[in-house]
């Protein structure tokens, strides 16, 4: 027997046309096949792990479908990563507590601990990411990304990535938009400062 | 900073990662494909929760009318065997317009599935005759 794979990038998603047609089976499982990809990397950058990701992705995939599919096609992409938001600090709190109990502490997670606004980028700086070439700057900003607390970490890949606004990204991780801005702005100079010592 | 405007080299960022995405192996993007099937299939069993209950509504349905016949029949006693006892006749079952005759007149239950009670009494009678 044969499997046959499709390696090609999924089809963009584009809600204003599914609001038009039908919002059936068929249309759930294009958004699905539209993200997966997505919310893989993104589970995998939080856990380090890929099985873990799977299950996670998997998990946020049960609960969308359960309890979100309902909702109209255009609200699906934020519901989506709300979703799987929820599942990653539900991870990320019993990690914490594993390692509370087992007295390892392998990344410093707390959000609070340096007010790094003042040392946001230029915006006109072509960027530490330049100077590495293919596979190097995926490797960097994988670690980059990976090195980063949960919060900061969705925050860049929700605005960055899947290029959700900062209301879309407040109301995806539940919580206000200046926490997003916050949020944001320290994992750009952290990844910044990552990204140039790698250089 | 513009809040929603990101520096430029966030842009490359979006393009590894875009690559990271797209060159997942075969074996990954399989287990994704099983746990969208997946995913999909579990709503299923929702929308045809109504169908499921229709057979089992209808043999409930049947129970009560089942039931309310024969508390009916036990009611009216007198009415009930002769109408069963014309059915049965009209089909050619008297042995099931028997039971029903027993069923519906509301005697003691108990006493008619004693079978040693009868096994007795059939030895009376045949003592008797003899």
């Amino acid at each position: 027997m044969t499997h046959t794979i499709a390696l090609t990038a999924p089809a963009i998603w584009n809600p204003a046309r599914v609001d038009a047609e039908n919002t059936g089976e068929r249309t759930l499982d294009q958004f699905l096949k539209s993200v997966e990809r997505r919310a893989l990397r993104m589970a995998e950058l939080a856990t380090g792990n890929r099985d873990e990701a799977l299950d996670l992705v998997q998990d946020a995939m049960f609960g969308f479908a359960r309890h979100y599919a309902a909702k109209p096609a255009a609200d699906w992409a934020p519901l989506f990563y709300r979703v799987l938001d929820s599942r990653l600090n539900d991870w990320h709190r019993r990690r914490n507590v594993r390692s509370r109990w087992l007295g390892v502490w392998t990344r410093n997670d707390d959000d609070d601990e340096h007010d790094e606004i003042a040392q946001a980028p230029d915006t006109n700086d072509p960027g530490p990411l330049l100077r590495l070439a293919g596979n190097e700057a995926a490797h960097a900003l994988d670690a980059a990304l990976g090195n980063l607390p949960l919060r900061q970490r969705q925050a860049f890949l929700l605005r960055v990535w899947e290029g959700f606004d900062v209301a879309a990204t407040a109301s995806t991780m539940r919580c206000s938009e200046g926490s997003v801005k916050t949020h944001l702005s320290r994992a750009l100079a952290a990844l910044r400062r990552a990204l140039e010592d790698h250089a | 900073m513009n809040d929603n405007v990101l520096p430029p080299w966030t842009d490359q960022a979006r393009s590894v990662l875009d690559e990271s995405a797209r060159a997942l192996d075969a074996a990954t993007l399989s287990r994704l494909n099983r746990a969208r099937q997946a995913a999909l299939a579990q709503r299923a069993p929702r929308r045809r929760a109504a169908w499921v209950f229709l057979p089992a509504g209808l043999a409930g349905a049947c129970a009560l009318l089942l039931a309310v016949g024969v508390w009916h029949g036990r009611r009216a006693p007198t009415a009930i065997p002769a109408q069963a006892a014309l059915a049965a006749s009209a089909s050619g079952n008297a042995v099931n317009a028997g039971d029903l005759d027993m069923i519906a007149s509301g005697d003691d239950m108990e006493m008619m599935q004693d079978l040693d009670f009868y096994a007795w009494l059939d030895v009376q009678d045949q003592d008797n005759n003899g």
